[in-house]
């Protein structure tokens, strides 16, 4: 029966490509959705599992979580250099690190921080080392510049272009291990840096406008490339768009974001949570595409059965003859039935790798514009969703099969 | 080889006011020699259909040997078919796609029957019909080979009974002519009964006897000379 069956198959190969094709993208798109969106949330999730607790402005939750962990460029309000001081004091915090933006070089953001946030968020170095004077730079393994390059800051977040800062430049030191995160991305620099090229930390401007966006007024400064890494924070810290915080415990760290969130000027946030709110967005968005591969799939099926129909009632003699010569009734309804679910099976088969491989393509481009990497992999519930698939094809084939089994051998070999 | 006995055999279609066929009484020997001849319509078609189990009368007995068919269910009429009779139509009901010997065995392997044994008589069957190649595909083959294919098919199961309606109607004179001999002749070496419909009569002259039907009734019945 099989090799009747593939012979079958061999001489309609054309309208059975048309099919697989069918099934594979009908397929593929409900493959692709689950999986991207799967990857996206995990993704999302290891790029933020080293960021306990963020204390910035009162603003926008989710854009303080897009900004920090993910170094989305945006104006973030600045909160008072104070809250630093006291983070770093309180006993209840590990480590407690400042995020400054602002410049850009050759679109990598470069953030500045302190050697306490590279050490706590990164698993080492693939080559040199940490930065130990103003001028050095730490870049993530996703940015293309080797040890020993110069990197001169563009003002202005990522991607916006602006004026150079013309007399500072800083010294790629060291190139750190992947972590899968957008900091892969960025080109992480002592905080007194960032301070100093805009003017700020030297003498006290503590109501200083920071000034990413650009464009009115600004206040140079320059690096001193030379001078010792100060990271010394107990006075005199100017604005702050943000604070890493490690808490000892997960007590400490509620207790922490109870104590900054209840504060004024301050707001506090798990990143962890604010994705989780995120990722419901995510899972409405995903049900709603959902709903449009089930709808293209509904309408493929029904174009494989109308298919079907006509092929089994064009070829009624020839089928139903076959009965006239000795084969069995079920062999009749075999061998339509088993033709059918080959098609849809290896449509299946293809619509899974074709799915598999587009969430991948999505996930690279992906990484390569954030640096977030998605990993794109298969659950026990792809394995449920394919054989949901095949079993309903095997329902479908049925039907024609059906037919072809009650197809009366008589009119078969009628001319 | 079967023994055929009909008896108060009659069958009508809906709308028809008259039997489409109605026989009283009609035998064969075991090993017989049956033409069938008749005008068009006049239900040589519907015979064929009723004594291979095709389709079942309204009324009466058809019984091979001991066998009354008219009694089975249409799966059983099906399975003692594939037992016992080989079919040769006007029209091939060859497989494209698949090579001679694939054709000749496809019922059988779609039955399960096609045993070792089945399958070397398949190749000895498609010699005997002066087809040398058996694994050509059946659609590169010409007309008269293609109906040789067929009844190397309706003979692989040994039936004991050979029915064959217009098997040379839709061939030239000379392939005609080859199809004719080779289904005497199989049907003699297997000693199987033959009842062969056709408007041939180089090919009905040839069996030993002709009946002739007219709107569903034996209207002669005829001996002949066996001009072999
Ligand atoms: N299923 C059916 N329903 C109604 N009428 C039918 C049916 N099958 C056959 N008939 C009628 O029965 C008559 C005999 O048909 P049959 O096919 O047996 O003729 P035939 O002798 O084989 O003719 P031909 O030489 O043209 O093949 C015809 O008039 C035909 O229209
Ligand atoms: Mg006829």
């Amino acid at each position: 029966m099989i090799r009747f069956v593939l012979a079958d198959l061999r001489r309609l190969w054309a309208a059975s490509l048309v099919i697989v094709l069918l099934v594979a993208l009908a397929t593929a798109l409900g493959v692709a959705v689950t999986l991207q969106e799967r990857a996206l949330r995990l993704g999302s999730a290891r790029a933020a599992d080293k960021f306990d607790l963020i204390v910035g402005a009162p603003g926008s939750e989710t854009q303080l979580v897009l900004s920090s962990v993910f170094l989305q460029p945006a104006a973030l309000p600045l909160m008072s250099g104070d809250v630093l001081t006291r983070l770093t004091a309180d006993r209840r915090v590990a480590w407690a690190a400042p995020i400054g933006f602002g410049d850009n070089f050759s679109g990598y953001p470069i953030v500045g921080t302190t050697t306490a946030l590279v050490k706590g968020t990164t698993t080492g170095f693939t080559g040199g080392r940490m930065f130990a004077l103003e001028g050095e730079a730490v870049v993530g393994s996703g940015v293309d510049l080797a040890i020993g390059a110069e990197v001169k800051p563009m003002h202005g977040a990522a991607g916006e272009g602006g004026e150079t800062h013309a007399d500072s430049a800083y010294t790629v030191v060291g190139k750190l291990q992947p972590t899968g995160t957008a900091w892969d991305r960025a080109i992480l620099v002592p905080i007194q840096a960032v301070w100093h090229i805009h003017g700020l930390g030297e003498d006290h401007h503590e109501d200083e406008a920071h000034e990413e966006a650009g464009g009115e007024e600004h206040h140079h400064g320059h690096i001193d490339a030379d001078a010792p890494l100060v990271e010394d924070f107990s006075h005199d810290v100017p604005g702050l768009p943000a604070v890493l915080v490690k808490p000892k415990t997960i007590a400490d760290a509620y207790a922490l974001r109870q104590a900054y969130r209840a504060e004024g000027g301050t707001r506090a946030v798990f990143p962890a949570e604010v994705l989780t709110s995120l990722y419901a967005t995510l899972g409405d968005a995903r049900t709603v595409l959902m709903y449009v591969a089930y709808g293209a799939q509904a309408l493929v099926a029904a174009a494989l059965m109308l298919i079907a129909v006509i092929h089994v009632a064009q070829r009624r003699r020839q089928i139903g003859a076959l009965r006239a010569f000795g084969a069995p009734r079920l062999a009749v309804f075999g061998i339509v039935w088993l033709e059918l679910l080959l098609l849809v099976g290896i449509g299946v088969g293809a619509g899974f790798a074709v799915g598999y491989g587009a969430a991948e393509f999505l996930a690279g481009l992906f990484t390569a514009q954030s640096g977030v990497r998605l990993p794109v992999e298969f659950s026990h519930s792809d394995a449920l969703m394919a054989a949901a698939f095949l079993a309903v094809a095997a329902l479908m084939a049925a039907l024609p099969a059906a037919l072809a089994y009650r197809q009366s051998p008589v009119e078969a070999l009628r001319a | 080889m079967l023994p055929l006995a009909l008896s108060d055999v009659a069958i009508s279609f809906p709308g028809l006011a008259e039997p489409v066929l109605a026989i009283d009484a009609l035998s064969i020997p075991a090993g017989g020699r049956l033409a069938v001849t008749g005008a068009s319509g006049s239900g040589k078609s519907t015979f064929v259909n009723l004594i291979s189990g095709l389709t079942r009368p309204d009324r009466g007995t058809i019984a091979w040997r001991d066998t009354d068919i008219a009694t089975l269910s249409e799966s059983g009429r099906d399975r003692w078919r594939a037992a016992n009779v080989g079919l040769v139509m006007q029209e091939f009901h060859l497989f494209p796609g698949l090579a001679a010997i694939d054709n000749v065995l496809l019922p059988a392997r779609l039955a399960h029957a096609a045993t070792a044994e089945v399958k070397t008589r398949a190749l000895d069957l498609l010699a005997r019909v002066g087809l040398s190649r058996p694994g050509q595909s059946v659609e590169t083959m010409s007309r008269g080979e293609m109906q040789r294919v067929a009844v190397a098919r309706a003979l692989l199961r040994r039936p004991g009974v050979i029915i064959a309606d217009e098997p040379t109607a839709s061939l030239d004179a000379e392939a005609g002519a080859e199809v004719g001999r080779l289904l005497i002749e199989l049907a003699d070496q297997e000693g199987a009964t033959l009842i062969v419909v056709s408007h041939d009569e180089r090919l009905t002259e040839r069996l030993g006897r002709r009946i002739r039907l007219a709107a569903g009734r034996v209207v002669s019945d005829t001996a002949l000379e066996a001009a072999r």
